[in-house]
């Protein structure tokens, strides 16, 4: 089995849509804890480049967030103490404690999407679903450098030529403004150009296809497969209420029921499935390199 | 096989009374390289888009194209590809695996079939080491070859290119050629390519036409039509360097087209008894105008220095060209001396003064100006008058005319043109160290003496000008003094006939041609003078 990050970007994607979706809306501490564990490992195994600094960001914010909601929420049946004649509630520091918990597990499993899927990846998912906005998104991403470099040179022209001025803050604006409207000039130039070299390649002729270098192998359909009927089973563990979990007014749940007992397994095989395939992966190379 | 016949044609731009394009008639037989050459304006670049039904301007058409015997207007856009003159504008995609595919997804090819061409396309030009790279992060003349595989990998019949190494250094346009050439010979694909760097292109082409005010003059093997050519036509000057001679000469026989044949050319009819032009020792005013003394410059503190301990002089009142390859740091060197760069350590001395010491718009007033690279970067008004005015310049005191060119776009004027406005724009500042980086990029032979009159002028005047260019040919004529640069530093400093005459390399298609035969030339004039003083062997020694 290939690591997570190299299977399909749709995969990948669905993958992702599907544990940060079921977390949001459930608000169950459970499906919490294991989210979390699967995100927080992940991103510990994955990048060597997330700095204790980060972390203790999160941490920060976990707390602030868990700190917050009790002190303006007062819902709730059983008082632990009072400041300024306000009560502060068991119930609210529960929610506070899950509803910050559940925002930085999203934060770190999109930090871990983000840095997964390049903006290559991100293109060839926008372009099964459309080739029309794949070509789109891949033009708007070729003129963003393109232009950077080229305000660039203009700049720095016409301050060799004597006419950008940055002594005082208004002739710096005018000078910027000059650059812009050149850019602009230029970029009409360019259009045509370019439009010039899509029409000679036959552009507009035929229904366009989209090339991409991502397969989608038979791995990659395995994950989908996986994905898909874990978060299913979750999902309807959810719909039949198996998974309820009231805060307010008291803290309720109800008994453990075999569909709940399925959901949260399925949920957990879900928050896990990165970690099986990085550890897999590796121990498999390890495995080859003893054999070398 | 013939696979493109025109016949009669004639075609007028709208709003325009005479035709572009003026009863033109050739046929190209299949496998045939053919070069198409003319001066700025003539119409070369009109009649070859005619060819090209998808971007061909509007206009009225008489007369008939074909191609293998259909009207071209019934043509496939992929069977004719088309490559044009700014590698950065005719991307269309930000990775340069996807534009190698843009063309076969508009074809609505499948997914497999595509990967497999593309695939075919990487591995024979060689662009597998940056197939998944931005396009972006590329060299000029990696795009332009990026263009050419992305035209290719519809598998043309014929390949229409205009002006496509006009952009590109000496050694990115050779490398270009040779690829075009390879794809010639070896699939023997049709190619048509409007060119002024001729030096190159017609020792490879087997048929040449010239383009004169929109009429096709010669029609024939680039040997005979340059033999054909008149002494006086300014299309001779952007001629191989051999051919040039054998003109100067008025030479009859073979024309000779490469060093080589140009080498065989003077010894087997010229004597050698007399070795070297004799030349006053050049002297320089003892003003300097520029100075660098131990500078280091880095883009980043990362990044390795750029230069390296650069040190040298300018003296007032002389052209100083340095020369050296890409990446050399050349340009930077100018950008720092124009002050848009800070160097971290050592001095720069503008009249003998130190840079920064100027403040405010000084140094840019009856001080320095530097002439960019990209010349379109200079520009920002909507027609050239407006642009001059904008400047403030005077158009009465300048050493050339452009009073012609007023009303036109800045955009749309030709590579010489907008050199000359750009430079108008620039000297209404008053220089008197004007830094120009290549000028002579996407000029013809004529443009470019052009030029270097310009310069005569502007030298007379008072000016001091610091040119960087690649172009060694244009140095050898207009240069008092020329630099070479290598990583960082200036390693050797001469007049251009000691500096050519003792590079053996780093030199110009006449020295290098004569090298050994003739100690001191450099040029096409030297080797005629030389020629001349030496007279002809006599019959015995042919």
């Amino acid at each position: 089995m290939r690591s997570f990050e190299t299977c399909n970007p749709i995969v990948i994607t669905v993958y992702f849509l599907s544990v940060i979706g079921i977390l949001m809306f459930s608000l169950n501490p459970v499906l919490l804890l294991l989210a979390f564990l699967g995100a927080f490992s992940y991103t510990l195994i994955r990048s060597k480049s997330v700095s204790l600094k980060s972390h203790l960001f999160y941490l920060g914010l976990f707390v602030l967030l868990a700190l917050i909601n009790p002190l303006f929420s007062h819902n709730g049946k059983t008082v632990l103490f009072v400041i300024n004649d306000s009560p502060i509630t068991l119930e609210a520091v529960i929610y506070g404690v899950v509803s910050g918990g559940i925002l930085v597990t999203v934060l770190y499993l999109f930090r871990s999407f983000s840095e997964i899927m390049t903006r290559d990846k991100l293109l060839y998912v926008f372009g099964s679903l459309s080739p029309k906005l794949a070509l789109i998104l891949s033009m708007g991403l070729r003129y963003v450098p393109l232009f950077r470099e080229r305000a660039k040179t203009i700049a720095e022209s016409q301050k060799a030529l004597g006419l950008y001025k940055e002594d005082n803050i208004l002739d710096k604006i005018k000078s910027d403004l000059r650059v812009f409207s050149v850019l602009i000039t230029w970029a009409l130039e360019n259009g045509i150009t370019t439009a010039d070299s899509m029409a000679a390649r036959g552009y507009g002729k035929r229904r366009r296809t989209y090339f991409t270098l991502f397969r989608f192998r038979k791995s990659d359909a395995l994950l989908l497969f996986a994905t898909l009927t874990c978060s299913a089973l979750t999902v309807i563990g959810m719909a039949f209420g198996a998974l309820d979990f009231i805060f307010y007014p008291t803290l309720e749940w109800g008994s453990l029921t075999p569909l709940g007992m399925a959901a949260y397994t399925a949920y957990g095989v879900l928050a896990v499935l990165p970690i099986v395939l990085e550890t897999e992966e590796r121990l498999q190379w390890k495995y080859l390199q003893s054999k070398i | 096989m013939e696979i493109l016949a025109v016949k009669d044609l004639s075609f007028t731009y709208p709003m325009c009374e005479r035709p572009c394009v003026n009863h033109v008639r050739f046929t190209v037989d299949s496998g045939e390289f053919v070069v198409l050459c003319g001066a700025t304006g003539s119409g070369k670049s009109t009649l070859l888009r005619r060819f090209k039904r998808e971007i061909a301007p509007s206009g009225s058409e008489i007369g008939e194209i074909t191609f293998f015997g259909k009207p071209i207007a019934e043509i496939a856009p992929e069977k004719i590809g088309f490559v044009a003159q700014r590698p950065d504008e005719q991307i269309v995609t930000d990775k340069v695996y996807s534009e190698l595919a843009f063309g076969l997804e508009n074809l609505g090819l499948s997914q497999s079939v595509i990967a497999r061409r593309v695939a075919e396309m990487a591995s024979y030009f060689g662009i597998e080491d940056w197939f998944e790279r931005d396009v972006s992060t590329l060299s000029g003349g990696q795009k332009q070859l990026l263009s050419l595989a992305s035209v290719m990998v519809m598998n043309p019949e014929m390949i229409l290119l205009d002006e496509p190494t006009s952009q590109l250094d000496p050694i990115a346009a050779s490398d270009f050629l040779a690829t075009l050439k390879k794809l010639n010979r070896d699939f023997s694909l049709t190619v048509m390519i409007v060119e002024h760097r001729l030096e190159e292109v017609i020792p490879m082409c087997d048929k040449l036409l010239v383009i004169q005010d929109g009429v096709l003059t010669h029609n024939g093997s680039p040997r005979e039509v340059i033999a054909d050519l008149k002494a006086e036509d300014s299309l001779l000057e952007s001629m191989p360097t051999a051919a040039r001679v054998y003109h100067a000469l008025s030479a009859d026989g073979a024309c000779p087209l490469t060093v080589r044949e140009g080498r065989r050319f003077v010894e087997s009819r010229y004597q050698n008894r007399i070795q070297s032009i004799v030349e006053a020792a050049y002297t320089h005013s003892q003003r300097q105008a520029l100075a660098f003394r131990d500078v280091f410059f880095r883009y980043e503190r990362a990044l390795p220095d750029v230069l390296k301990g650069l040190s040298f002089t300018v003296y007032e009142n002389e052209i100083f060209c340095i020369l050296g390859g890409n990446g050399s740091g050349k340009t930077t060197a100018l950008s720092c001396a124009a002050g848009v760069r800070k160097i971290y350590s050592g001095q720069i001395r503008v009249f003998d003064k130190k840079l920064k010491d100027y403040t405010g718009g000084e140094l840019y007033q009856n001080c320095l100006t530097l002439l960019p690279q990209d010349i379109q970067s200079v520009f920002l008004c909507n027609t050239v008058r407006e642009e001059l005015e904008d400047a403030k310049a005077d158009i009465s005191m300048l050493p050339f005319d452009l009073s012609h060119l007023l009303d036109k776009h800045p955009y749309d004027l030709s590579g010489g043109e907008g050199q000359l406005v750009a430079l108008a724009k620039v000297l209404a500042t008053k220089p008197r160290l004007l830094l120009m980086d290549e000028p002579t990029k996407g000029l013809d032979g004529e443009k470019k003496r052009i030029l270097i009159g310009v310069l005569q002028k502007l030298k007379t005047n008072g000016v001091t000008v610091l040119i960087v260019t690649h172009d060694v040919e244009f140095a050898a004529m207009c240069a008092d003094r020329c630099a070479l640069f290598f990583r960082g530093n200036i390693v050797s400093v001469g007049t251009p006939r000691e500096f050519f005459s003792e590079n053996s390399f780093y030199t110009t298609a006449a020295s290098r041609m004569i090298k050994g035969y003739y100690a001191n030339a450099v040029t096409v004039e030297d080797i005629a003078e030389l020629c001349r003083a030496n007279g002809r062997k006599g019959n015995g020694d042919a």
